[in-house]
Order: C-alpha cells, then structure tokens, then sequence
C-alpha cells in the first residue's frame, strides 16, 4: 500500500484541559491537520472517528467541519488499535478509488477537575454473571489484565520490576527532549521502585497518564501529499493481528501478543525486515506492553525484554533502536493509539528537535488493543524525495 | 454484590450444591472456562456442565490496592487440574503467591448473594 501518505498532523492543546468535550477536541483536531496540511477542512471526502472514553464522538463530527459531503464516514472502535486500523482503512479506501483525502482522528476527555487520573479507567458498577466474579476478586480493570499479563511474564521468564522501571526511566529521558509531554522532570529507577503499587507488579510509573485532547492526520494519495505543504510520511506497511488465548493450560496469555503476527506481516507488506527498523513508537498503556511488543516484533529475543530494557537500549541515543522517543503514553500524553502516531509523524518529518533520532528511514508504530487482545501495526517512511 | 445471568446460573447452582464446573463441549468433549460462549476448539455451542476436582496451580496473580497500600482484593489465574483457568479470588498472603503453588478451591457462601469460589493453599 505504498501509494498513501499521512500529509498533515493535528495535536490539540493536551493534559489538563478542562470545559471541552471529546468532541470539541476532535473538531480541533482535524482543522489544526487539515492547516497544517495546506488543506481546508471542505477539501476533506472522507472522515475515520476513532473514540475514547467519552461519550459524544461519533460520526455527527461531519457537522461542526464545514463539510458539503463526504464519501466516507465511520466510526473505529478498536480500542487501543483503532489509530493504526484508521489510517491502514484510510490507504486502503484511497486505493480503491473512494476517497481521496481522508482525516482520522481520535479525541477523548476522560479527566474531571478534582478527580483522579485513574478514577477514570475504574469500572463501574460490576456487571452480572462472571464479570461480576472478575470484579469481585479484583480482577475487572485494565491495571489488574495487565497486572496478571506482567507477572506471568515475570514468572516465566525472570522478567523484574526494575526491569519495567528501565523502561519508565528510558521514556522519561527521552520525555525531556518533548515539548509537548506532559511530565518532563527526569526520574530514576529507585523513583520507580518507591511509587505506590497499583496492581502488583504495576506501579504509579509503570502506567500511563490519563490526558484530555486530541489529534488528527490526513492520509492522502503520495502523489496529492507531495503537492501538499509538508513533506509526505508515507503509509509503507500495516497489519492486524487478534490472537484469543484460550483459558487453558497451554495459553500464551503474558507471554506473546498479537505483535508477533501483525509486526511479521506488516513488515512483509513494507517489503522490509526489522532489523531495518530506525524508530519504534509502541503503545505503551504500561511498561509490559513495551516490553512484550518489543520481543514480539523481534528487536530482542522472546523472554529477553527484560535485560534488553535493563542494558540501556532505550536510553536516548543508546539502543539501535530508538524507542518511544516522545516519551510515549508513560510520559508525553495518553492519546491511545495517536501518541505513538504522532510522534512518528513528527520524527518522519525530521522535526523532533532535541529528540529527533538520528536515522528515520523505517518507522513502526504499534497499537494495543484490550489486554493483549487486539494488535495493530503500521510501518512508515520519510519523504524520500532528494534522498538516495 | 455478585449476581448471576442467565449464562452463569448452572455455574452458581453447581457452586450452591458444593461444586465447581466447568464447560465441557457436547460436539467434541473438549473443556473449557466457565465463561466460555462457544467451544474454544471446534466452536460449538452446545454444551453440559461437568464437576471438577477444585484443585490446581496458580499462573499468575494481582493485589489490588487502595491509595494507602491497604490491600483490597488478591485475585489470579488458577490453571484447573483439568486444564481450564479460573480468574478467581485468592484467600492467601500475597507474599506467599508463585507461579505453580498448588491451590484448593473453597466455595464461601454469602448472605444475599451468590456463592463465590475463592482458592486457597
């Protein structure tokens, strides 16, 4: 699908930012895209609404654009892959000739003044039935899946704390080159080891923050984005892959995700290996999902994440690899699928400035989906014009 | 409060006369976890309840906690001797939990509620 390119990117303001809907965000979101793009929003045809938490945002964006029509409206909802399922759905409706330019955004405001971050991701009222017999053993949130995912891993493979720790003090550094993370201030892995058990084994910094706003990019055929005002990152590769994990003996529950698929076969449509791979930005919901991800898509061996986060391959300017290098959902801002994207956009371009890594050349941007349920890959590339 | 649906009843019924169970499919006889919808194997859907012995081996493990570090609720994956997993409460220390310690199950009986299997060593 090497035709289509991402030719405009949209962050609204994040964090903190309160008196706005999702939607109020999102509509912000693609107009700040579609600026930057040299676009106006009426030269949209087609738009992708990925939602978060918050109700309100669903396909009645088209009205508060200023769009006559569009040929292609929907709303994505899968969770933590809906961002890289958007923008793979947005290349392939180019392709076949649907649409032409097309947004994909995603906004969310979860966060209420005088509440805590993680009030928000608490489920409600436990449902009937078995759900309910998860909710009374403490099992029904996200923190505690990921929780059960993280000490399977640990207990098969000696993975540690301050293992995952590396991870949250790699994405802190790399944090303080980002101007638009919301936590700048450098950490250390006994901060890590002294922050308050959520779920054991999850700390305070192994889990991500909880952000209000949005963002946007506008995917488009390489030919229309290279008349366009920003150099084209171009769409090389993408993938899905949803293992389900019987509850059985045998189950590789914790131990592999859907990574392992989609990165193989994201990288075959980008006709490229991941030993080629300059940038990763992984979904990073907690720290076990950078490290799972980074053995599913093969930067370091099954069952080796661990030291592979310990040796310092995640330290800016340390690992072959750069790694999350806007400080990811740990550290920048919590925009589901969108942080990842954002920042490669960002580092495709050549802007990312104080963080920009060195080589950029293939970038791979992961999505999570449930608890290691769902995965979603997308492999891009720089503008290559004037290059070799 | 834990209540049942109209999927779990068998299962509370079972746990009020003192047992556990869990799915086994009536195409292929494979066994599968309670909450199961269809036959993880051949996809079935038909299916009977069968009791299992209540003993296993715990895979993996969580405490959740309150802002104090006060201790709320120690849940895990317990793998059944049968095979299936059961994500159930644990009545141990959390200290003592490994991957592998072998565990019972206990059925507690609540006022007003549904009975709930909770394992313990």
């Amino acid at each position: 699908m090497a035709g289509s390119a991402i030719a405009g990117l949209g962050v609204t303001d994040v964090g903190k930012v309160y008196g706005r809907t999702a939607r109020d965000f999102a509509a912000d979101a693609v107009r700040r895209a579609c600026a930057d793009a040299g676009l106006r929003t009426s030269e949209l045809d087609g738009l992708l609404v990925t939602p978060g938490l918050s109700p309100g945002l669903d396909v009645s964006l088209i009205v508060d654009l200023g769009v006559r029509e569009l040929k292609l409206l929907t709303e994505i909802g899968g969770d933590g892959t809906s961002v890289c399922a958007a923008v793979s759905s947005a290349a392939m409706a180019i392709d076949a000739g649907l649409a032409t330019t097309v947004a994909c955004v995603f906004a969310d405001a979860p966060l209420r003044r005088g509440t805590s971050a993680g009030a928000a991701f608490e489920p409600g009222e436990p449902p009937a039935g078995f759900e309910g017999l998860l909710g009374d053993a403490g099992l029904a949130s996200v923190h505690s899946r990921f929780a059960l995912a993280a000490h399977r891993h640990m207990e098969t493979f000696g993975t540690t704390s301050e293992q995952l720790g590396a991870i949250a003090v790699a994405q802190r550094q790399w944090a303080a080159g980002n101007p638009l993370a919301q936590q700048r201030e450098p950490i250390t892995l006994a901060d890590h080891q002294n922050s308050r058990l959520i779920a054991d084994p999850l700390r305070l910094l192994d889990c991500c923050l909880v952000s209000n706003g949005g963002a946007a990019v506008i995917v488009t055929s390489a030919a229309r984005a290279a008349s366009l005002a920003q150099p084209p990152v171009h769409v090389l590769g993408f993938a899905q892959s949803h293992p389900v994990h019987r509850e059985h003996r045998g189950s590789g529950f914790g131990l592999v995700s859907g990574a392992a698929e989609a990165g193989r076969l994201a990288m075959r449509m980008a006709g490229t290996g991941i030993g080629d791979v300059d940038i990763a930005e992984l979904y990073d919901c907690f720290t076990i999902a950078v490290l799972l991800t980074l053995e599913d898509y093969g930067f370091c061996g099954k069952g080796e994440g661990g030291p592979f986060a310990e040796e310092g391959n995640l330290m800016p300017g340390r690992g072959r690899v750069a790694v999350n290098t806007g400080g990811g959902q740990l550290s920048g801002c919590y925009l589901w699928g969108m942080t990842p994207l954002v920042e490669a956009v960002i580092q495709a371009r050549g802007t990312g400035g104080d963080r920009q890594a060195a080589r950029n050349e293939v970038i791979v941007v992961s999505g999570n989906g449930g608890a290691f349920d769902h995965h979603s890959t997308l492999v891009l590339g720089p503008d290559r014009r004037g290059g070799p | 409060m834990v209540r049942r649906d109209e999927a779990s009843a068998p299962f509370f019924d079972a746990l009020a006369r003192g047992e556990l169970t869990v799915r086994r499919c009536s195409d292929c006889a494979e066994l599968a976890a309670p909450q199961s919808r269809a036959c993880p194997v051949c996809s079935a859907t038909a299916h009977e309840w069968t009791v299992v012995e209540g003993s296993g081996v715990l895979v993996s493990w969580t405490v959740r906690r309150d802002r104090g570090g006060e201790i709320l609720a120690v849940g895990g994956i317990v793998e059944l001797t049968e095979g299936p997993w059961l994500r159930a409460r644990l009545a141990i220390e959390p200290c003592r939990l490994s991957a592998g310690l072998p565990v019972t199950v206990l059925i507690e009986r609540r006022d007003g509620e549904e009975p709930v299997p909770v394992f313990t060593l």
